[in-house]
């Protein structure tokens, strides 16, 4: 009995640091559940990139979060996912259409040169003088008509290569392409050595808002390899604020109408297993929030799936020591044999479960490795609190002795000594009996 | 052994009865599923998660009727928007504390992902004009590639799935209980599927990413509930007299586990039908089909699961008995 005072204060001590837990650190929620933009992008292969590496993913990578800090969204989330995807998580954004515009841009600048195709046609043709060899470039004003222009200044090799371009081409226009779109064609006047260019946005100037852009875009650098974006989901945070409401209030009369039935049923066990469900929720959250786990609404439908798990646990047990009571055992016997007898359907059934939850977790989507994270998390605590604390909280209540009031248990007098008439079953044998 | 053991349910002594009904249960869905894979190619209709597309989704604080839907899509089409689908659903909201009824639109096109593709903007804009009060709630776009192999990559977890329960209780009970658990929970999805299938074909609903974690779920819990009768069979057989059939060992396991069969089922639906009722209007499919999966798998680890244990049972007695007076 001793060691069983031991348990209950070592499981009010992790319920205390369960509490403090809860109380100290944040709740990480999915965007489906704050709102915010998820956009999966892929790289594409051209002719002149026909396969992806890892070293194209990294400055992938490191392209778009220059380009996300360049708008200024906090905490966003910029991840790798298989050969060639990146998963960007933009919470709160205000305007999904300009984000997404702004991320599958691959800011490409080219300098071009007239060139005379075989068919006798005018085209242009590239010059090796690009976006690459720019220092920066900023939004400034025309000095003659006050429109809107972006400046480039160029590094040192950019201005080199400029130099000897525009002396090539005095007297001719010089084409500047953004994006694979002409910009301007100006004529060039005479040499520019100085390193400093500007483009301005032909007939009518740029917007201001169209060279911001393309400053912010030329800062950030060119994408190494053209992306496109092939999923996107976006959550109003209106809709976020309802799914957390509507979750809640729905896991809180669930969870009280799961209670009541125990109670109902089960009597006292049956409030010893709405505890023992109490201080398996605290333990279930705290995990979550140490790991971290981000809950999304998959997340918590797979949260409330282990609460099922949980108290399926309990009624096992209480069943089978209900049955072992009704054979006139003593109370001491029959909780332990009810667990005992319990634990290989339990443990078998949890295994699958957890099984199950691996697969998914190692192939699924987001929203299905949400849903088997916490479903796993979930079930493993669930055999813990089952064994562990439903078990303690018995034992302690009961004691030994036989049992004096059969209604504790929902059964009645003369159902006692009625039932099955089995053979004693060594403990050992029943925990991992295997069929013979 | 078993001698004062007042059954509930007769398992073997009907067993004929429950084999037809869940054989009610599963024709008419394998019907259903086949009647829409001539009709639309596949067996249930699959949402933009799977086939790609975009949903565009509005609260707006009136009720809409035929006429604003018939508007809406009108004006679209004029908007350049080829093909919308447009629906309406009803969900109550209580962010903020009072229950009121919103209404949501929408939208559904081709994908729009392309840089240059303005859809989006463009439905807004229309709908926009429409109702100035509406709010953009959602916004789901999936590439028609990702869609492909979004659900090649489904179905390939879900067969692994079985493959690792498969394994598992090989090793820990018989392989020939691993196979009828296998089927157990075959019989099980296909009845979710086949409602769903039913659904589709009447109510227009389309399955999600989210109906494969359901399905999984389903798949997870119908093992969850074989293995505890299983287990129990496994002990009585262990422990039974030799005098005891096989059969009467199935029936006193089925009646010994019933309780706990339909009462963890009972507390599982009730978080469920909570989930259902009050939980928000995105996941109202997702835990339909674990509400259906959750039933049936209650009612085939009682009268499937059992039933086809004793089937086995009755073949192999009949083969060993040729075997020794041939």
């Amino acid at each position: 009995m001793k060691n069983k005072i031991l348990l209950f204060w070592a499981i009010m001590i992790l319920v205390v640091g369960c509490i403090i837990v809860i109380m100290t650190k944040p709740t990480k929620l999915g965007l489906d559940l704050v709102g915010g933009s998820r956009l999966v992008l892929e790289a594409q292969t051209t002719n002149t990139i026909p396969k992806i590496t890892s070293d194209h993913m990294d400055s992938l990578k490191f392209a778009i979060e220059n380009r996300i800090n360049a708008i200024g969204v906090a905490e966003t989330v910029v991840q790798k996912q298989g050969d060639k995807r990146l998963i960007i998580e933009i919470p709160d954004v205000s305007d999904p259409e300009k984000a997404k515009e702004f991320l599958g841009e691959t800011a490409e600048l080219e300098f071009k040169r007239p060139v005379q195709n075989f068919d006798g046609t005018e085209g242009w043709e590239s010059t090796g003088l690009t976006g690459k060899d720019l220092r920066k470039s900023l939004v400034s004003t025309n000095s003659q008509n006050g429109e809107w222009v972006v400046s480039l200044e160029f590094n040192d090799v950019g201005t080199k290569k400029f130099a000897k371009l525009t002396q090539e081409l005095v007297g001719q226009p010089m084409a500047i392409f953004f994006n694979g779109e002409l910009q301007s064609a100006p004529v060039i006047q005479e040499p520019i050595i100085g390193g400093h260019a500007q483009i301005s946005g032909g007939q009518g100037g740029f917007e201001y808002e169209q060279a911001k852009n393309m400053v912010d875009l030329l800062n950030a650098g060119a994408l190494p390899v053209p992306a496109k974006i092939i999923e996107e989901n976006t959550v109003g945070p209106t809709l976020g604020a309802d799914s957390i409401a509507n979750s809640k209030v729905a896991g809180l009369v669930g969870l009280s109408f799961v209670m009541v039935f125990m109670i109902a049923y089960y009597r006292i066990p049956g409030i010893i297993a709405d505890i023992a469900l109490v201080i398996y929720s605290l333990i279930v959250f705290s995990v979550f929030k140490i790991i971290p786990v981000t809950l999304t609404l998959a997340g918590i439908a797979g949260f409330i799936l282990s609460i099922g798990m949980a108290v399926d646990a309990n009624i096992l047990i209480f069943e089978r020591t209900k049955e072992e009571l009704r054979m006139g055992r003593t109370l001491f016997t029959a909780i332990n044999l009810g667990f005992d007898r319990a634990f290989t359907s339990i443990f078998d059934s949890n295994m699958s479960t957890i099984i199950t939850c691996t697969i998914l977790y190692m192939l699924g989507t987001n929203v299905v490795k949400g849903f088997a994270l916490t479903l796993a998390i979930g079930t493993i605590v669930s055999m813990f609190s089952a064994i562990t604390v439903t078990k303690n909280f018995m034992h302690l209540l009961f004691g030994t002795g036989q049992l004096k009031h059969p209604g504790w248990f929902g059964l009645k007098a003369e159902e006692i000594n009625s039932a099955y008439e089995t053979d004693e079953t060594k403990r050992e044998n029943a925990k991992f009996g295997i069929l013979d | 052994m078993f001698s004062n053991a007042k059954n509930i349910i007769d398992i073997v002594k009907y067993r004929w009865v429950y084999m037809i009904v869940s054989l009610m249960l599963i024709i008419p869905s394998i019907c259903a599923m086949g009647y829409l894979t001539m009709k639309t190619g596949s067996p249930l209709l699959v949402g933009i998660d799977f086939t790609g597309g975009t949903i565009i989704q509005y609260s707006v604080d009136k009720k809409l009727n035929n006429d604003d839907i018939a508007k809406i899509r009108a004006d679209l089409t004029k908007a350049g928007i080829e093909n919308p689908v447009i629906q309406v659903l009803s969900a109550s909201s209580s962010a903020d504390g009072e229950a009121k009824t919103n209404e949501f639109i929408s939208v559904k096109t081709a994908f729009d992902g392309d840089k240059d593709s303005t859809k989006t903007s463009t439905v807004s804009t229309t709908i926009k004009n429409l109702y100035p009060e509406a709010e953009l709630v959602q916004v789901s776009s999936v590439g028609p590639t990702l869609g492909k192999e979004l659900m090649k990559n489904s179905c390939i977890a879900v067969l692994l799935a079985i493959l690792g329960i498969c394994a598992y209780l090989s090793l820990r009970f018989h392989v020939e209980y691993a196979l009828i658990a296998i089927f157990t929970l075959v019989h099980d999805v296909l009845f979710v599927l086949g409602v769903f299938a039913f659904l589709g074909i009447f109510c227009n609903v389309h399955v999600d990413s989210l109906f494969i974690t359901a399905v999984l779920t389903v798949l997870g819990f119908s093992v969850h509930d074989t293995i505890v009768v299983f287990d129990r069979v496994r002990e009585n057989l262990k422990f039974a007299a030799k005098a005891t059939t096989f059969n009467e060992v199935v029936d006193a396991s089925v009646n010994q586990t019933l309780a706990r069969s339909i009462n963890t089922s009972i507390t599982t639906l009730i978080t469920l039908l909570a989930l259902y009722f009050l939980g928000g209007v995105t996941t109202k499919d997702f835990v339909l089909a674990m509400i259906l999966g959750i039933a049936v798998g209650t009612y085939s680890s009682i009268f499937f699961a059992s039933v086809l244990l004793v089937f086995y049972n009755n073949i192999k007695d009949a083969k060993k008995m040729k075997s020794v007076n041939p």
